[in-house]
């Protein structure tokens, strides 16, 4: 209880003390300033004065003062003593905003008590306010605005002045939240000059702006034009009439105005020439305006002398001028059905509608008149955009015209030619490239001017037809977009028809891509034939689907199980390729890219085998394991050089075998071989049946091949082939033993299986005889099924397996001893020069493999083709390879594009010779 | 009574007016463009102010009710002689020098701003206090222009009569019907000085166009 009344006494002695002095704790000194403000980078001195009473009780003086700013105890230098009770501390280069500063005493030597604390504030002096300026929004107060300068780190405040000449107005002081504009509260009095400045004001300073003196009437925003509205002319399709309703200070200053206007849609405003709109107006016509096109308006004002501010722009109004006739002719074409019947033709006439800036109005329908020579006309009211009429082979004139409410576009007249009209003066250099993301076509007039001219269209595709878009363009035009929709990696075909007043010239056509793309599939490479060092590839162009582009090369990596790939480049031309210089008896895989200008894909991966004995030595190998005439052996035949009596030994010997093997055969002069083997072109027919003589039926077929040498005179082949006659007719009835004998009584050296590398060095002569038959018995074929495929009609069946397998021999001059396509050809062609066609006895033996009968047409064909051959036949090859690089499908488009009676000629040699020009001549783009 | 009340308010207000304009510096320190602009901006002022005041009649005149706004009121002149007279004899208006016409539209205008502050006082509505002060705004404007306007011409503005003091002191009461027929009669009065006014600047701006005006200096200098 004493307690208590201790401790009460003692608060409320406490409470007296302080609170006589206003608070609660008496403090032991202070400090001086007390709430300095100071600018930054500036110095400043504090003052603390310690209290007698503090000072005896501690037993201190101002020595033992400490200044600390927040945690951190000022360095004593920076001290001065002022006197037994005074110290000061000097801070210099103020760079803090807000900085504690406190003094403490050091009392017992060590203990540090806090005396006093005060905050020092820093910032800037304001600067003077620049970029006055005021803005009177129509029947509201004044606002000024202006550019308060630097951040100066404390509160300050800016006061809009105003006044007249004879009186001030109320200052405008600014809100915190907008320092840097005032809205005054008084109506600004037009036509009386006003004087208005800011001043800028914080702890550190007052600062004034510029005054600006003007007539509030010169501030003005006007209030939006309001009630704007479109009416349009029956009289006149190209004006639309304006109204509004100017705002009340019209009555007060006179406006300009600020009208746009754009076609519904568009996205940029057009203008009216200002100098039409200088004074106040409330309507305003807009001319030279598009028929029957909605346009849409939008206005705003200001004072007329350009003092001041625009309005806000009004909200926007719309209005459609009046129809007026179609300013154009209809884009005007025509389609002949091909299957036309006797004297009658079916056209289909065709046209586009007007776009909307040339229709003028709504179009109600088509006119179409028909005048064939000395008949009257014939009329046709159409409201499709085509029209089939039936016509004889004669010539007509057909005109189109477009109707709207007020009248008829021009005619569009086309001349139909008859039947008999040859077409001629064709566009010349015709170039079609992407360029903007659109495909241009460009062209050189030809000689004779055109009235028009038709481009049309379509996707070359293997999977859908050819289905032409077209559109006109001016005969004084000679390049233009195609204007439809493209789209990427598809290949165009694109034929531009000049059309002149007596009929359309002549078609010419080309292929563009909008852009390129790589192939979505690489090409499938395989061999055609493998040798001991050599591979001969082949593959198949990429269906135009696939290529995304223009096949600009091929790319042939091939590799062993262990070693590095190897890389080839080969021309897009090409369908095949040898690969030399490859490990015998070795295991590769090789695959295939095709580019485009944008990028290659790869093809499946191939493998194959090299086998182990060469062929160039004409190993031939006649293994018998089937007992002949009640007797078994094994027949080797080697022969080193070209001994066409061993061979034709060995040949007959086999067929005395296979026939006593398979004794039902079918005769061949019934099949199909009897009718294509003797005449068929080598290698460059497409037909499929050609498949027969590719070199997979050679190995397929226990057949002896032979590669004739280049320097042995052409009778001799004669002979020998006279030969290879009388051997047949000589080893009928006695197959036993001749075999044997005709090989063993070879009177050239023999070569064993070892020899390989010496015999593959002679390329002069071989006799090959189940070539391919190594790597096809040891890798791909059961022999079982080869031998059984070889005696019957079973090439047939192999060319449907390999349909694909129609490859031309093009790289004629690149033919070795492997390459037997290309030899046979070669050979074909040449053989009236030098060279013997020994190699026509694949064919020979093939057949012959089936019936023995064919040997006598075989000399027959053999002796036939020296006169088919030469330089005429060689043209017949050229002429098939480009038909082939076009491709069945394009024939197909051709027939399809027969517009206007024509057949569309394609750009001679389109398909490889353009492309390349427009690369050199930088006029294709890719994008 | 209402004669004196009238007076001695009018006097107080034109006194307080012309304190406020002994001198015109804000048309001083414009350099010296001659009077033209001023006085194109002096006409162009009374156009303005004649378009607020019909706006402002139409609200007061309904403030004040039938039969004040009714179209066809047309009174007697009751208690006219205090309001100045804009009408005038034709020749008389156009006989009439620069000086005197400026002075005589600066005096008229002076007299009709100090009723026009007691019209402020009696208003009830704010918004229509607000429309009168805005107005009162704006004839004060007008003043501090047609003094500018003589300045520039060299034209001392008149003096306030001697012995009356700057202060508005309220007349005797009086009765409601003829206070509403006073303000009907300011404010036709008023309409009628910015019509005239209109006219005086206007016949002023065309004397002070550039090609005649050395002539037409010339004439008034001879005038004086």
């Amino acid at each position: 209880m004493s307690v208590l009344q201790t401790w009460l006494v003692q608060a409320l002695f406490i409470f007296l003390i302080t609170g006589s002095i206003g608070v609660l704790l008496d403090p032991c000194g202070r400090i001086n300033p007390e709430s300095p403000v100071v600018q930054l980078g500036s110095n400043f001195t504090a003052v603390c004065v310690l209290k007698e009473r503090c000072m005896d009780y501690f037993h201190v003086n101002a020595n033992f003062i400490v200044w600390k700013m927040g945690h951190f105890t000022i360095p004593k230098e920076q001290y001065t003593i002022i006197n037994r009770t005074a110290a000061s501390v000097t801070l210099t280069d103020v760079t803090s905003l807000n900085i504690q500063l406190t003094c403490n005493i050091l009392t017992f030597g060590q203990i540090e008590q806090n005396v006093y604390g005060i905050t020092l504030i820093s910032g800037l002096p304001p600067e003077k306010p620049k970029n006055l300026n005021c803005i009177v929004n129509e029947g509201k107060k004044m606002m000024c605005y202006w550019d308060p300068g630097r951040e100066t780190y404390l509160e300050t405040n800016f006061t809009l002045k105003s006044e007249w000449a004879t009186e001030k107005f109320a200052d405008c002081k600014t809100k915190r939240d907008t320092p840097t504009s005032c809205t005054v509260d008084y109506s600004p009095v037009y036509f009386v000059n006003m004087e208005v400045w800011v001043e800028a004001a914080n702890a550190l300073g007052k600062v004034t702006s510029d005054h600006i003196n003007f007539d509030p009437v010169d501030k003005v925003k006007p209030n939006t034009p309001r009630n704007l509205s479109v009416s349009n002319s029956e009289e006149l399709s190209s004006i639309l009439k304006l109204t509004w309703i100017n705002s009340n200070i019209k009555n007060v200053i006179r406006l300009k105005y600020d009208i746009q206007y754009r076609t519904k849609g568009a996205s940029t405003w057009s203008q009216i020439p200002p100098e039409d709109t200088a004074s106040t107006r409330s309507s305003f016509t807009v001319q030279d305006l598009k028929p029957f096109t909605e346009y849409v308006f939008r206005i705003r004002c200001m004072k007329e002398d350009g003092k001041g501010f625009w309005s806000d722009w009004s909200e926007e109004a719309s209005g459609i001028t009046y129809e007026d006739r179609p300013s154009n002719t209809p884009s005007f074409w025509y389609k002949i059905d091909p299957s036309h019947s006797h004297g009658h033709r079916s056209v289909q006439l065709m046209w586009k509608t007007l776009p909307p800036f040339e229709a003028n109005g709504k179009i109600l329908g088509y006119e179409v008149t028909l005048t064939r020579w000395k008949s009257r006309l014939q009329n046709y009211t159409v409201n499709d955009t085509k029209l089939t009429v039936n016509l004889t082979n004669d010539r007509y004139i057909v005109t189109l015209t477009a109707r709207n409410a007020v009248g008829r576009s021009d005619a569009s007249v086309l001349t139909i030619p008859a039947c008999d009209f040859q077409a001629t003066h064709p566009v010349m250099d015709l170039k079609a490239f992407p360029k903007d993301n659109m495909l241009w076509v460009e062209w050189t007039t030809p000689s004779k001017s055109p009235n028009k001219y038709i481009l049309e269209w379509c996707v070359l595709s293997d999977k859908s037809p050819c289905i032409p878009d077209w559109q006109q363009e001016d005969g004084t035009v000679h390049h233009t977009y195609i204007r439809g929709y493209l789209a990427e990696s598809k290949c165009y075909l694109i034929t531009v028809t000049p059309v002149y007043a007596d009929g359309p010239g002549s078609p010419v056509s080309i292929k563009a891509y909008l852009k390129q793309a790589p192939p979505s599939k690489g090409p499938t490479v395989r061999t055609k034939k493998v040798g001991k060092n050599e591979a001969v590839l082949e593959w198949d162009q990429l269906p135009v689907d696939v290529q995304n582009g223009f096949i600009r090369n091929y790319t042939i990596f091939y590799r062993t199980n262990i070693g590095n790939e190897t890389a080839v480049n080969v021309d897009s031309s090409h369908t095949e390729y040898t690969l030399s210089s490859l490990t015998s008896d070795t295991l590769y895989m090789v695959r295939m890219a095709a580019y485009t200008d944008e990028g290659g894909k790869d093809g499946p991966e191939f493998t194959f085998t090299t086998p182990k004995f060469g062929e160039i030595e004409a190993i031939v190998v006649c293994l018998l394991s089937i007992p002949i005439d009640n007797s078994s052996g094994v027949l080797f035949c080697f022969n080193k050089n070209r001994d066409y009596s061993l061979f034709i030994t060995c040949s007959s010997f086999l067929f005395r075998i296979k026939k006593h093997i398979w004794p039902n055969v079918p005769d061949p002069s019934k099949s199909h071989i009897a009718q294509w083997s003797p005449h068929t072109p080598p290698r460059h027919n497409f037909n499929p049946k050609d498949q027969m003589y590719s070199d997979g039926n050679f190995t397929d077929v226990s057949v002896v091949e032979i590669e004739a040498n280049d320097k042995k005179s052409f009778p001799e082949d004669l002979k020998s082939l006279e030969l290879f006659k009388k051997e047949k007719v000589s080893t009928e009835g006695h197959s036993s033993g001749i075999g044997g004998s005709s090989c063993m009584s070879s009177s050239r050296p023999s070569i064993s299986s070892s020899d390989e590398n010496e015999s593959a060095q002679n390329t002069s002569s071989t006799v090959q005889y189940s070539t391919v038959v190594h790597s096809g018995y040891r890798h791909q074929v059961p022999s079982v099924q080869v031998f059984s495929r070889s005696e019957s009609t079973q090439p047939l069946l192999d060319s449907e397996e390999r349909p694909e397998d129609l490859q031309l021999v093009d790289n004629v001059d690149g033919g070795d001893g492997i390459l037997p396509r290309q030899q046979y050809f070669k050979q074909n062609c040449s053989q009236q020069e030098t060279s013997p066609d020994i190699s026509h006895f694949e064919r020979s033996n093939q057949v012959s493999s089936v019936n023995e009968e064919d040997f006598v047409r075989l000399k027959q064909q053999i002796s036939g083709i020296p006169q088919s051959c030469g330089s005429g036949q060689m043209k017949m090859f050229q002429e098939v390879s480009a038909a082939d690089a076009f491709g069945p499908d394009t024939e197909g488009q051709g027939e399809r594009f027969k517009t206007a009676g024509m057949e569309a000629v394609l750009d001679e040699g389109m398909p490889k010779s353009y492309l390349p020009q427009t690369v050199r001549q930088g006029g294709y783009m890719p994008q | 009574m209402d004669m004196s009340w009238d007076s001695w308010g009018m006097l107080a207000c034109l006194c307080t007016v012309l304190w406020h304009l002994p001198a015109v510096p804000a048309l001083n320190r414009t350099g010296d463009p001659g009077p033209g602009p001023s006085i194109q901006k002096t006409y162009d002022l009374t156009r303005y102010l004649e378009h607020q005041l019909r706006s402002l009649a139409g609200t007061y005149l309904n403030y004040l009710g039938p039969p004040f706004n009714e179209p066809d009121f047309n009174p007697p002149r009751l208690g006219a002689d205090t309001l100045p007279r804009a009408t005038v004899n034709l020749e008389v208006w156009r006989s009439l020098n620069d000086k005197l016409r400026l002075t005589q539209n600066y005096e008229a205008y002076s007299h009709l701003l100090c009723y026009l502050r007691g019209l402020n006082r009696q208003a009830a509505t704010a918004e229509l206090r607000h429309s009168l002060a805005h107005f009162c705004t704006s004839l004060q404007g007008l003043l501090g222009s047609i003094a500018g306007v003589m300045a520039t011409l060299g034209y001392p503005l008149p003096q306030p009569l001697p012995g009356t003091e700057p202060t508005w002191t309220p007349g005797p009461a009086h009765s409601d019907f003829l206070q509403k027929m006073d303000d009907f009669w300011l404010l036709k009065e008023l309409q009628t000085w910015l019509w005239r006014s209109a006219k005086d600047f206007n016949r002023l701006k065309k004397k002070m166009q550039p090609p005649a005006a050395a002539v037409t200096l010339h004439l008034e200098a001879h005038g004086f």
